[in-house]
């Protein structure tokens, strides 16, 4: 971070629980740079969807606050959220009725005009920009394909390309990958490696360590709500992390 | 156990099901019926025929003019799109007109309109919005909120969100209710001729007043002769247009 430039994401001292009394998360803290992979690691339970929930805005804490590049985030149930924030679910969130193009371009809505868009029809360039990010991805030859009839991988590929529609600033990832074997996972981690040295920050929740090793540039624990671990650089060993999660 | 069966019986006697001199009766009387019956007499089979395609017109015309209004009152109703207020209000509406029986809105509409079809379509549709209003705003809710989280999230318009995501994945249970309906309202549009709102419905009352249940028994062949026709269509429609619950497997 340097002095003018604020991170791209700033969460601090976060606190949240879905029924009273039961907190999932106690004063998280999480700072996400441009140019840089942060894993949030935790087992099942940990907390981490919640942590990226609030972080979209999807959900409000009841303490702390999140700033996204300098920006505070407000939650709102049904109004609109700030589209330079990707986010990708567990289940990634596809739409199964719409084809893959179609799937991408929704990642366009938060900018273009509505009444168009409610009759599906989106301007020449957004069509161009989704037919070019799914060449990017490798599967350009699919566009018209129904998502369902999708591979898990390039599922995986679909839901980046709707979140890099978005041109986000942040990109927050839900253990999008759990479900892959390790090859695809591999190749989907290059591939947000990629958007990371474009410049965009990616927050990425998993609980495999072996990812860790590869692609994180700053890795924080999580264990049941709070933040046990929070370390920058690829100094932190996989021991000390395996540590952290187990203690 | 014990409680339910006394309350059973009790209910039973109360309707008038254990009064055996009754049932006796009733039993007598129902064999003359179907005695009466057989053999259908087909001679009306032409105006039964133009009556029944008065019938499948006011379902027809009755579902689209429910599912026309009973759409967006369903995108009204669900709580990924609006608050408690305008959801609460148009759910109190739609549990009003629901409560209404389709015979009751004839009534109304016979009233208001005059004798024939129109009253009919009318009260179908009526009717239709009740219910496909509630089952649609239900099947929007059970739509799989990290979808809507997903697409949410790329800051979308309520509108858009309702566009991209609520609809597209509700287009099975859509096209499903659809089909459901009209086919129930074909049912019901075949007694809307009991109070002058057109269809077959009045010349079947015509043949139980006069009891001819010969021709009766036509009318009622008839009815379950189109019926069926429009479950298979359906059927075939189904598949057609639906895609499969689940998803394939992945093929890494």
């Amino acid at each position: 971070m340097t002095a003018d430039r604020p991170p791209a994401l700033e969460a601090s001292d976060l606190w949240f629980s879905y029924s009273a009394g039961r907190p999932v998360l106690r004063g998280v803290s999480l700072t996400a740079e441009a140019r840089q992979i942060t894993m949030v690691l935790g087992v099942s339970g940990s907390g981490k969807t919640t942590l990226l929930k609030l972080c979209k805005g999807l959900l409000g804490p009841q303490r702390g606050t999140v700033r996204v590049l300098g920006g505070p985030v407000v939650a709102a149930r049904r109004s609109r959220l700030d589209p330079c924030v990707a986010y990708i679910p567990q289940h990634l969130g596809l739409v199964r009725n719409l084809g893959v193009l179609d799937n991408v371009l929704t990642g366009a809505l938060g900018r273009v005009a509505q009444l168009p868009s409610l009759l599906r029809r989106l301007p020449t360039a957004e069509l161009r920009r989704a037919q070019e990010l799914l060449e990017r991805l490798g599967i350009g030859h699919k566009a018209d394909e129904k998502v369902y009839a999708l591979s898990g991988g390039e599922r995986q590929r679909v839901a980046i390309g709707r979140a890099l529609m978005q041109e986000p600033r942040l990109l927050l990832a839900d253990e999008f990958v759990s479900q892959l074997d390790v090859l695809t996972s591999r190749d989907i981690l290059a591939i947000v490696r990629g958007i990371a040295d474009e410049g965009v920050a990616v927050v990425v929740a998993t609980h495999e360590m072996e990812l860790v090793d590869r692609y994180a540039d700053a890795v924080i624990v999580l264990r049941d709500g709070e933040k046990v671990l929070d370390r920058r650089g690829q100094a932190e060993s996989i021991a000390a992390i395996a540590l952290a999660l187990r203690q | 156990m014990l409680a339910l069966i006394a309350a059973l019986i009790g209910t039973l006697r109360n309707v008038g099901l254990l009064d055996s001199e009754r049932l006796v009766r009733a039993a007598r009387n129902l064999a003359i019926f179907a005695a009466g019956l057989f053999p259908p007499d087909p001679s009306t089979l032409p105006t039964l025929g133009a009556a029944m395609i008065e019938t499948i017109q006011i379902a027809f015309a009755g579902t689209a003019i429910g599912f026309a209004l009973a759409l967006p009152l369903a995108l009204l109703a669900c709580p990924v799109l609006f608050g408690p207020s305008i959801t609460g209000s148009v759910k109190l509406l739609l549990a009003v007109v629901r409560t209404v029986p389709a015979l009751f809105w004839a009534i109304v509409f016979v009233v208001a309109v005059g004798f024939g079809p129109a009253a009919g379509t009318l009260a179908i549709a009526l009717y239709s919005l009740g219910y496909l209003g509630k089952l649609l705003y239900e099947t929007f809710e059970g739509v799989d909120p990290e979808v809507v989280e997903a697409v949410r999230s790329v800051g979308c318009s309520r509108a858009q969100l309702a566009r991209y995501v609520l609809l597209p994945e509700a287009a099975n249970g859509i096209l499903a209710l659809l089909l459901f309906m009209f086919e129930y309202n074909v049912r019901a549009s075949s007694i809307m001729g009991f109070v002058g709102a057109g269809g077959i419905g009045f010349y079947l009352l015509g043949y139980i007043q006069l009891l001819r249940y010969d021709l009766l028994l036509s009318g009622l062949l008839l009815t379950l002769a189109v019926v069926i026709v429009i479950d298979r269509v359906s059927a075939l429609v189904r598949r057609m247009f639906l895609i499969p619950v689940t998803s394939p497997a992945p093929a890494e």
